[in-house]
């Protein structure tokens, strides 16, 4: 075996992983935001506005990562005769896919503040967004952390899906540069470390979030 | 002539086929302690979170300080001028006791946090815990959890404080010193509702006791008349078997 190869693509290897960091972090921020807006639909009174969101947030999870892509990727095009550039096409059906999941974490968190909270909060003048926000949220978010942690190391590893419709992401410039070089098994080896050691680091920050929920407050 | 405060006006309350309330009517004029006893589930908590329209009630209405909260579009105004003190403290976990009382002047109010935390200083002498100001809730006693929780209510300078069964949840020994807040409260001339078991509170301190059973009101008594010349047999009942605790 020769692992020089990968010291001479380190560079186009390095792009590659940028580029998957920042589908991942992109795709976390705003799919994160969206989430709390239908979480808080999830467990509002109003059937209005609960319907809507259980709707799409069952809809999404029963689906694969995949079709959504490809849903973005083929579909969209024929029916806006627009073509968006592949990393936005991607971002867009990472978020809305990635959306339901977070949500379906935020809501768990929001229900595990319990009502007794909304309502000393309520109690003292504050509105029920206010309620939400200040007193909630935060401390959903406290309890929600393991798993959001754990839902990112997900977000990340589902960057590979990218690969599928071509954009050039971490593991689609491994196999690249292995298919140019012929050194497959050293660069899949790489690729496999660099993963480990990422979505490894993640799982034991969850894990570590998880014993020491109070350090969170 | 004083109006009264609280106006209840056949007020009733369900959950499913359970009546919590039925069709009560009462008011409550201001610089008055009214204690509010009963058995479980005979809708004395119902009643108070219907004060403060925590609870959406059916039919009726509730008139507070004149004005109606069936028909209020400004609920939360109405609800910061009512105090509330829960059985188990509902101090938000993740605020120091500082910011537990702060959180809502500056938020409803509008007050800068200088301001609302200078006035908190004030508030925790009053209750006796100024020496906590900075710490968080899990960090504190059942009593001093509660006495921070009646500085939160304080806060905005209700006209109205309710209590829901405050020292329900509360070691023995940790009883009587939120209650001799209570009482500093009613002796300096503030409108209570207290859904209480604390029958010696009743006796001392409330002016009035109002006994409730299976959502109605039975008895409305001055305290002293209640417990020693009870007028209704189901109130004879319940304070000889609350006695007999004793």
């Amino acid at each position: 075996m020769d692992f020089s190869v990968i010291n001479d693509n380190i560079e186009f290897l390095m792009l590659g992983l940028m580029r998957s960091f920042q589908l991942a972090i992109f795709t976390i921020v705003l799919s994160l935001t969206i989430a709390c807006f239908i979480a808080i639909g999830r467990v509002s009174s109003k059937r209005s506005i609960r319907y809507p969101s259980a709707i799409f947030v069952n809809l999404l999870r029963s689906n694969p990562l995949i079709l959504i892509v490809f849903w973005f990727f083929f579909l969209v095009p024929l029916i806006t005769g627009k073509t968006l550039p592949e990393f936005h096409t991607v971002l867009i059906a990472f978020v809305v896919f990635f959306a339901a999941y977070f949500a379906e974490i935020v809501r768990s968190g929001i229900q595990s503040v319990g009502s007794s909270q909304v309502k000393a909060a309520l109690s003292t003048g504050l509105t029920y967004s206010q309620s939400m926000r200040l007193i909630v949220l935060p401390q959903a978010l406290r309890n929600m952390l393991p798993a959001l942690v754990t839902e990112c190391v997900i977000v990340f590893q589902g960057t590979t899906i990218a690969y599928v419709i071509g954009m050039r992401e971490f593991l689609h410039s491994t196999s690249l540069v292995a298919e140019r070089t012929v050194r497959p098994v050293e660069l899949y080896l790489f690729a496999a470390l660099v993963y480990l050691v990422i979505c490894f680091t993640g799982t034991r920050l969850a894990l570590f979030l998880e014993k020491n929920k109070e350090l969170a407050r | 002539m004083t109006l009264p405060l609280v106006q209840i006006n056949n007020l009733s309350l369900r959950y499913g086929n359970f009546v919590a309330l039925d069709d009560i009517s009462i008011d409550f004029m201001p610089g008055t302690c009214v204690v509010i006893c009963g058995p479980s589930g005979s809708g004395k908590s119902s009643l108070l979170r219907c004060v403060n329209r925590l609870e959406d009630f059916g039919t009726g209405d509730v008139i507070f300080d004149g004005q109606s909260l069936k028909s209020a579009h400004n609920i939360s105004k109405i609800r910061s001028n009512i105090g509330m003190v829960f059985q188990h403290f509902e101090l938000y976990p993740h605020l120091s006791v500082m910011n537990n009382i702060t959180l809502a002047p500056r938020y409803v109010n509008g007050i800068n946090r200088d301001e609302a935390e200078a006035k908190a200083h004030k508030l925790l002498e009053r209750v006796g815990i100024l020496d906590q100001a900075n710490k968080y809730p899990d960090e504190l006693s059942g009593g001093q959890q509660q006495r921070a929780a009646i500085a939160r209510a304080l806060a905005l300078e209700p006209k109205l404080m309710l209590f829901d069964e405050p020292t329900s949840a509360l070691d023995p020994e940790m009883i009587s010193e939120v209650l001799q807040v209570m009482r500093d409260l009613a002796r300096n001339g503030m409108t209570m509702l207290v859904v209480t078991h604390e029958m010696g509170f009743a006796r001392d301190v409330a002016d009035e006791v109002v006994f409730m059973d299976k959502g109605k009101v039975i008895e409305r008594n001055a305290s002293g008349n209640f417990f020693d010349n009870p007028q209704s047999d189901r109130a004879k009942e319940f304070i000889d078997r609350v006695l007999q605790k004793i």
